[in-house]
């Protein structure tokens, strides 16, 4: 066998073969005397299977994944499929089809990341008030619902999950930047009564059996009748996010027509649910990017 | 909104205990907030949305109670004289502004009494915080907060040449306000002034030099409208917001306009004395008739999937104030005129909603069952998700929006300027990372910096890539999904990483390299990754790979060398094969070669693989690099020798010594030919 190896390799090949040669001999000694009946004992006192075992080294997913993916999957059992868009948007998309008008102080600029101008490419300039741009950041999903209404024709059932955006201080439970999840339903003979039903299924799925559900009224531009959605988990009421029946003037801008076609929207803070599930108490945890807080899901 | 139990009680009889009561209000769409026990009084701080401007006053809250526990309303009655001079002897208002200020009224009460108000008045106003100033002003601030008006009280000595006029600022022009602070104005300030100098920020706040003192005698009570998206933009510009822009912002009552100005006129009498001067200036009389708006009982049903008898349709409509006439095909109603937000049958629908109550709609009324899948889009990500943490490295979320700093460090996909967002998202953020790579070395390096951690990360993300430049302004920016890779040390752990990824994504061919250059990335240690495309020629780019440069590691006090990748997710979705399909297994034995070869330094792994796969053809069932080492003293300089192992076989038939022998013999000479290269046997 050594026949093939350089001359000067030689010497370490001749340890390396007698390094393995007196390894067969003492397994070979320890398993005829294991074999034999060992020690006294009758086993290998050697042997401390309490020794902590060998783990391998895994990554952890990301717990706001942990809850998209479930929540992607209790609303795909109820037949709403998965619809994404660009994050970067128009005022026509995040505003105007959801019927939020120029004088609404949802669009103040001070209340969105409206994006620097080509005019102003170091986006330093102060705001000035009631000056939009013609993009910014979405500060909801609900982008997304005009964005599907617009290309195919109903009955539409989605979900839309993804990042948005608005200027919030951080703390414990702000953060600037946060997820949403919206569900859309469209079709002919659509309730507030099928809307009601599919978020307490939702409830029961996520929260639990015994979970209650409440709508409170609300107002929202893009729904009429808009409510709050509030969930009975653990003796209180809180609030998980908002909904209601599609208002006419967004099914008019998207082309359909209100007396032929009803729908329901929802929307819910995917950081509150996953905080909630997992007892997160601080948000910006979830964006630090700290290990010491990732490897624990 | 703070509404006082005392204070309610003047329109309502409130029947309901204190609980039960704000909970009937929570579930009607007034959100209880908290109460609290002032003085003997239950003051209730209540959520008013934005579209509610009717229950900015206690009226409007009292009248949400009496629909709710169906009772009436009780409306104060406004009686008093008027005596003297017709008021145009005394003023007259001049309108410059009407886009920003639809309607002015103005009345005038002479020879009032200032002094402090009688307990009531002041204890209602505390209760609800009110600050307490002066018979006169507290009238004006007690009728805004039972009706909802905002009014404002001039001295009618300081209104110079007695005319009012509302303009816009003009430039230069500043405002010392009644909390003796001063103010800019300017062209989009809609200002109240008198013939000279300004008076007041229209429905912002009143100025100083017109405010009603002690020595004032003879007053101008102003009652007006101005329109939200003005005020809004002023109170916002000039930091000041007051209870007044709060309900301008949201709408007042046109009706209500000259009903808050008689009732003030009436409480100033009888408190301050004096007498209102005949007659009303008002710039725009006419309100306009609201139009009728028909509920249908179907529509009713068909929206909440909860039938109401139309009787108490009826019921609910007129309680809130619309006046309503049964027709065949539905009620007809004129909603009153505090209800801007009651325009279409839909916000009636809404209305008979939360009175009846939302609790009454069922919450077993199942959609039918319709199928859905997963996007193949999300099974990828899964199983990307599932490869990445089997190597040990975890998934983190950052922040989109980064500092400029932060995003120049290094951007391989483009050098085109990244977009930025006016306002910063966190200290100073405003920059929309073009690559996923800066921020992961910023997490690696606060994990080490805070734990002596070594952080191997991924995130994926969108990057948000300019549209190229001359481009239309309106084209959003080339926003997709990226998987941002970071860790350690090793290029060819993280290298290995990637090529898994794309086996267990089923991606077809090689994973190419070929050397780049980018800012951020070591000179020479970085690599554009590539894959062959559908056609099985063109090559699209999946991203890059490389070590950061060593000066941004010791910028980061990162030890060590640190490697990152960032690939396009959608190159790689759109390359995949999810469904792996399976491929026969040789029955045959096969027969295992190791090679060793000495190749001048600049031979390239992949050009001495393809000599393999060109010799071996079908028959290669694997080709293993084992390792390299040099050895000047033997083999010369620039030299290396590369170990590697074959696997022949063959699908069908037992491949013989001497087949292999042919194979590896044809594989030597084009290696000798090709790439000057000597076997060792």
């Amino acid at each position: 066998m050594l026949g093939g190896i350089e001359k000067a390799d030689k010497p370490a090949a001749g340890a390396k073969l007698n390094a393995v040669k007196s390894a067969i001999n003492s397994a070979f000694e320890g398993a005829q005397q294991n074999l034999a009946g060992g020690d006294d004992s009758g086993s290998d006192p050697t042997f401390d299977p309490t020794l902590p075992g060998t783990r391998p080294s895994l990554g952890h997913i990301h717990p706001i994944t942990q809850t998209i993916s479930h929540l992607t999957e209790i609303m795909g059992r109820m037949g709403f499929e998965v619809a994404e868009g660009p994050e970067v948007e128009d005022p026509w998309h995040n505003f105007v089809a959801l019927n939020i008008p120029e004088d609404h102080p949802a669009r103040d600029p001070l209340d969105n990341f409206y994006l620097a101008t080509a005019k102003d490419p170091s986006g330093k300039s102060s705001v000035s008030a009631g000056d939009e741009g013609s993009q910014l950041l979405r500060s909801q999903t609900s982008t997304v619902q005009i964005r599907v209404m617009k290309e195919v024709q109903p009955p539409i059932r989605i979900i839309s999950l993804g990042r948005v955006y608005r200027p919030d201080a951080p703390d414990a439970t702000h953060f600037p930047m946060f997820h949403q999840m919206e569900g859309l339903l469209v079709d002919t003979n659509v309730t507030m009564a099928n809307l009601k039903t599919v978020l307490r299924v939702f409830a029961n799925n996520y929260l639990g059996e015994d979970v209650e559900i409440r709508f409170r009224p609300s107002f929202f531009p893009f729904t009429e009748p808009s409510v709050e959605v509030d969930f009975l988990w653990n003796g209180t009421w809180i609030e998980f996010g908002g909904a209601g029946m599609i208002d006419p003037n967004v099914f008019a801008a998207v082309g359909y027509d209100p007396e032929k076609v009803s729908g329901f929207a929802f929307g819910l803070g995917v950081e509150r649910l996953c905080m909630r599930r997992h007892g997160i108490t601080d948000i910006r945890d979830l964006y630090s990017g700290d290990l010491r807080f990732l490897k624990q899901f | 909104m703070l509404v006082s139990w005392k204070w309610l009680s003047r329109y309502v009889d409130l029947t309901l205990p204190h609980d039960e009561l704000v909970d009937r209000l929570s579930l009607s769409g007034l959100n209880h907030e908290g109460s609290e026990t002032v003085d003997g009084d239950v003051v209730i701080d209540l959520e008013v949305t934005s579209n509610r401007g009717d229950c900015l006053g206690h009226i409007g809250v009292a009248r949400e109670i009496a629909a709710l526990t169906e009772q009436k309303l009780k409306i104060p009655a406004i009686e008093y004289q008027e005596s003297g001079a017709a008021i145009d002897e005394s003023l007259a208002v001049e309108n410059k502004m009407p886009e920003a200020c639809p309607r002015y009224t103005a009345r005038v009460i002479r020879g009032v009494k200032v002094g402090d108000s009688p307990e009531w008045l002041q204890e209602s106003l505390k209760s609800v915080g009110i600050g307490v100033v002066n018979n006169v002003v507290d009238v004006t601030n007690y009728v805004m907060m039972e009706c909802g008006q905002p009014l404002h009280a001039f001295d009618l000595a300081k209104v110079g040449d007695g005319k009012i006029v509302v303009r816009s600022g003009k430039d230069k022009e500043q405002l010392e306000a009644i909390d003796h602070r001063h103010y800019d104005l300017n062209d989009s300030t809609c200002v109240i002034a008198d013939s000279s100098d300004a008076l007041a920020v229209a429905g912002v706040m009143g100025g100083a030099s017109s405010e009603v003192t002690e020595a004032t005698t003879d007053i101008v009570l102003e009652a007006a409208e101005f329109v939200p998206l003005s005020v809004r933009r002023t109170a916002r510009r000039l930091k000041l917001h007051s209870p007044s822009s709060f309900r301008f912002e949201r709408r007042v009552d046109p009706v209500g306009i000259d009903w808050a100005s008689r009732r003030a006129c009436q409480l100033i009498t009888e408190i301050a004395g004096g007498s209102v001067a005949p007659g009303v200036i008002d710039t725009a009389p006419e309100i306009p008739a609201r139009e009728t708006v028909l509920l249908r009982p179907k529509r009713v049903a068909a929206l909440l999937g909860l039938e109401i008898e139309t009787a108490e349709l009826d019921k609910i409509l007129r309680s809130l104030g619309c006046e309503v006439s049964a027709f065949a095909d539905g009620l007809q109603c004129v909603p009153p005129s505090w209800r801007h937000d009651l325009t279409r049958e839909v916000d009636l629908i809404e209305e008979v909603a939360r009175i009846h109550g939302y609790d009454k709609i069922s919450e077993n009324s199942p959609i039918p069952v319709a199928p859905s899948s997963k996007r193949r889009f999300d099974t990828a990500m899964e199983r990307i998700r599932g490869v990445l943490t089997a190597a040990g490295i975890s998934e983190s979320m950052t922040p989109s929006v980064v500092t400029e700093k932060l995003d120049q460090m290094i951007s391989p996909w483009t050098e085109l300027p990244a977009l930025q967002t006016r306002t910063s998202m966190l200290e100073g953020a405003r920059t929309l990372r073009r690559s996923l790579i800066p921020s992961l070395l910023q997490s690696r390096a606060a994990n080490w910096a805070s734990a002596s951690l070594i952080a191997d990360l991924f995130e994926i993300a969108h990057v948000y890539l300019p549209a190229p430049a001359g481009s239309d302004i309106a084209l959003l920016p080339d926003e997709t999904y990226h998987i941002g890779l970071i860790a350690g040390e090793d290029f060819f752990a993280l290298k290995g990483t990637i090529e898994t990824l794309c086996d267990r994504l089923g991606v077809p061919g090689e994973l190419a390299v070929a050397p780049v250059q980018r800012d951020g990335f070591a000179k020479g240690g970085a690599v554009e990754l590539s894959l062959v495309g559908d056609d099985g020629k063109e090559s699209l780019r999946l991203g890059f790979l490389g070590f950061v440069d060593d000066k941004l590691v010791k910028k980061w006090k990162l030890t060590g060398r640190v490697v990152a990748a960032e690939l396009s997710a959608d190159v790689l979705v759109n390359q995949s094969r999810l469904v792996p399909q399976q491929q026969a297994v040789s029955p045959f034995p096969s027969i295992q070669r190791d090679l060793n070869l000495v190749l001048p330094e600049s031979v390239r792994w992949n050009e001495l693989a393809e000599l393999v796969r060109k010799a071996a053809k079908e028959r290669l069932a694997d080709l293993t690099y084992r390792e390299t080492y040099r050895n000047e003293k033997v083999d010369g300089p620039d030299k290396k020798r590369v170990l590697f192992s074959m696997e022949l076989q063959s699908q069908t038939e037992t491949l013989s010594g001497g087949d292999a022998d042919s194979i590896i013999d044809k594989l030597v000479t084009s290696c000798e030919k090709q790439l000057s290269a000597v076997l060792l046997r």
